[in-house]
């Protein structure tokens, strides 16, 4: 059986911020707009964790939204994870608001779990705010554990975790098409996944239906037998020291890159990691970060730029004399590493990622990009763009849409990001000649007009498009308010 | 002798016979500029001409096979690239990463740091790039065993440096007409040197429909030249 866990939930530590008033119905929203957090008198409004920002506003018109800021959040919390350290020493953060504390030595010291639950309580009491604590065996049940609570019964303590694992529905577990297809099964409980034979459950399911079998009879991941590094930790020093949270953040996002691509090369990945900063005022700060699914290289970045944001800004007085070094410790190793594609080695990929972070750091972040097919009628708007090591935007085009008066196939290969001035001399209303440079050239066939109607109560004007082939070469203009422009060329 | 072999097959039904293998004539089946001009790992090719010509597509072809097996960058000088050309060549959109830079004193970092990782670059040459970092990039690419395919923004690659050589030389458009249709079919008349070419200087002609490949016009190919085969 696992080691004992409390696990503390703030549920509405996002809506805890100076901006969020206490009197009026909020919530708050996560980049696709989904609702991660609300309060109580948004709740009687209807209101839900899980809704789309729309479907809330809509049934709620007054609610204020604000967008969550987890490097922000994380700055907020960091001084009730300082409060719980006193405490229990061993505090593995997994977000900002949700904190899992392993007990087993605070609970000798303390001499039992009654009298540690009613210090931690009575700290956090002292911070207020809508704080719930759950303790059970390990830190899956723990979590669900504190999903029981309610605002008013703020602690669910599992005596019996056996029983109360069996009694949890499927759709506790981290996959929802593996719990769909236990329930089209007749599976319903975690009970009655415990009850079937392990064999059966990974010969029919693999290895991530061997793990929710273990989730349900009360026992973690699987143990990876994998050949794991001696010393997979990463370090970084700087000299001089740090002193810009920016460039610490780049740093931070190297570092992960490099522990997590070299845990990958063994097939393994982190489910916790320590991360370790020393000021230069030789101050050494800690912290430990847990994830219920195995870190990424961005997952990683970003847990370590909130939390030295947390260093920097919280009561502590940030990290003096700058930072010196910057460590990451993983634990909790499990054999959920990157899957590679078909005909790539994990040497390639390590090294493809090197150079993309080397590049980053001579051509500048803005400057590495990788794109994304998506809809639009021009060439220029079927592109979405985004910086390498970013999360891919949503596309602003609906790629799924039909487009009618898109410029047909094939596609230029070159695309200026704005309209560049054309020149194209008319006789009779029929193309003649185009300027390059600084001859003029014959045009030899054209294509179009074909007329784009804009936005015109946005202040868009009408376009007409055309197809203009040269000797050179052929090229996509546009004539917009009488003026043409030169948007794409086909080489 | 086809005779007879129609005879001898006629009981088991229809018999496709190849009459110009058997007659010996020339292959007239479409040849294609993979089976031309592939690049193999650590060549370098040089691509020159305008705007227009149709050589980033071209560029993009001679570097796509590379994408079954790691990623591929391209060096934007311009800022104009548009990836939709080469996911039309085949590249899926998260093997590609495209560096834009212009600036020449880093330009040579950014090529060598990438031939390094990845598996094929093609790269924009600013204007104003010294030859003996060129030839640096070249020999990093021979080390590295990456292909790299360079296209200067303005003028040409000094000679004996690529192992395949591409000027365009003229490009005519079919699908349109006064105000009708739409671009379907470029085709390029190239002139292909280098050691890729034994040295000699060929003329080619290739075909490009916006698919992911470009077909060789056979007949354009000059006499004697039936060596281009074995380019690879």
């Amino acid at each position: 059986m696992m080691e004992r866990t409390i696990c503390v939930w703030y549920p509405t530590w996002a809506l805890r911020r100076p901006d969020v008033p206490d009197d009026r119905p909020s919530q708050a929203v996560d980049a696709s707009n989904k609702v991660v957090a609300c309060n109580n008198l948004a709740i009687e409004s209807g209101v839900s964790v899980g809704m789309q920002r729309r479907a809330a506003e809509a049934l709620c018109p007054t609610v204020l939204t604000v967008v969550t800021d987890e490097t922000a959040d994380m700055t907020r919390f960091e001084p009730v994870v300082s409060e719980i350290e006193a405490i229990v020493p061993r505090v593995e953060i997994a977000a900002p608001g949700l904190v899992f504390l392993p007990i087993s030595g605070a609970v000798r010291y303390y001499g039992g779990e009654a009298p540690l639950v009613e210090r931690i309580t009575k700290e956090l009491a002292e911070f207020g705010g809508d704080y719930r604590l759950g303790l059970a065996s390990g830190p899956f049940a723990a979590y669900q554990a504190v999903r029981m609570t309610t605002q008013s019964t703020a602690e669910f303590i599992v005596a019996d975790d056996e029983r109360f694992l069996a009694g949890l529905d499927v759709g506790t577990l981290a996959s929802q098409d593996l719990a769909a297809t236990f329930r089209w099964l007749g599976i319903t409980t975690l009970g009655a996944l415990a009850d079937l034979p392990k064999h059966a459950i990974v010969s029919r399911f693999g290895t991530q239906g061997l793990d929710a079998h273990r989730l349900a009879r009360g026992l973690d991941r699987s143990v990876d037998p994998r050949a794991i590094p001696q010393d997979p930790a990463v370090e970084s020093s700087f000299d001089p020291p740090i002193n810009d949270f920016e460039q610490a953040s780049f740093v931070a996002r190297n570092l992960s890159q490099r522990l997590i691509s070299g845990l990958a090369f063994s097939g393994i990945a982190p489910h916790r990691v320590i991360v370790t900063a020393t000021a230069g005022d030789g101050t050494v700060r800690s912290r430990t970060w847990r994830s219920a699914d195995p870190f990424s290289d961005r997952t990683l970045a970003d847990r370590v730029r909130w939390q030295l944001r947390a260093w920097i800004d919280g009561v502590s007085s940030g990290i003096r004399g700058g930072l010196v070094t910057l460590r990451l410790d993983p634990g909790d190793l499990s054999g959920s590493g990157r899957q590679m594609m078909l005909e790539e080695d994990a040497g390639s990929f390590e090294e493809m990622q090197r150079a993309f972070v080397e590049v980053q750091a001579i051509a500048g972040a803005d400057n590495l990009l990788v794109a994304a097919p998506q809809g639009g009628r021009d060439p220029g708007q079927q592109v979405q763009w985004t910086r390498w090591g970013d999360e891919p935007k949503p596309p602003t085009h609906d790629p799924d849409a039909p487009w009618a008066g898109r410029i047909p196939s094939p596609a230029p290969a070159l695309v200026p990001p704005e309209p560049v001035l054309f020149d194209i001399s008319w006789v009779d209303g029929m193309p003649e000649h185009v300027r390059l440079k600084s001859r003029w050239v014959p045009v030899l066939s054209w294509a179009g007009p074909w007329r784009t109607v804009g936005k015109w109560w946005n202040g868009e004007s009408t376009a007409d498009r055309y197809q203009i082939v040269t000797s050179t070469g052929a090229y996509l203009c546009e004539i917009r308010d009488d003026t043409t422009y030169l948007i794409a060329v086909y080489d | 002798m086809v005779a007879s072999l129609q005879r001898e097959n006629r009981a088991i039904g229809p018999f496709p016979v190849d009459l110009s293998v058997e007659r010996g004539m020339p292959d007239t089946s479409p040849l294609h500029i993979k089976d031309l001009f592939s690049l193999a790992p650590g060549q370098v090719a040089g691509l020159s001409g305008i705007p227009g010509s149709g050589l980033t597509r071209l560029g993009l072809a001679l570097i796509a096979p590379y994408a079954r097996s790691g990623s591929l960058a391209c060096i934007d000088v311009r800022g104009w690239m548009s990836p939709a050309a080469a996911w039309d060549m085949g590249i899926e959109p998260e093997r590609l990463v495209v560096v834009r830079s212009n600036d020449i004193v880093t330009w040579g970092r950014i090529v060598a740091t990438l031939l390094d990782g990845l598996g094929g670059v093609y790269a924009e040459v600013p204007q104003g790039v010294k030859d003996a970092s060129l030839r640096k990039l070249v020999a990093k690419a021979r080390t590295q065993r990456t292909p790299l395919v360079l296209r200067p923004v303005t003028g040409e690659l000094p000679r004996g440096m690529a192992h395949l050589h591409l000027r365009a030389r003229e490009v005519i458009w079919e699908g349109t007409d006064a105000g009708h249709g739409r671009l379907r079919t470029r085709r390029t008349l190239l002139d292909a040197s280098g050691k890729s070419t034994r040295g000699m200087e060929r003329t080619i002609e290739i075909e490009d429909d916006g698919s992911d490949d470009l077909r060789v016009i056979p007949h354009v190919v000059v006499p004697g030249s039936q060596g281009l085969a074995r380019f690879a």
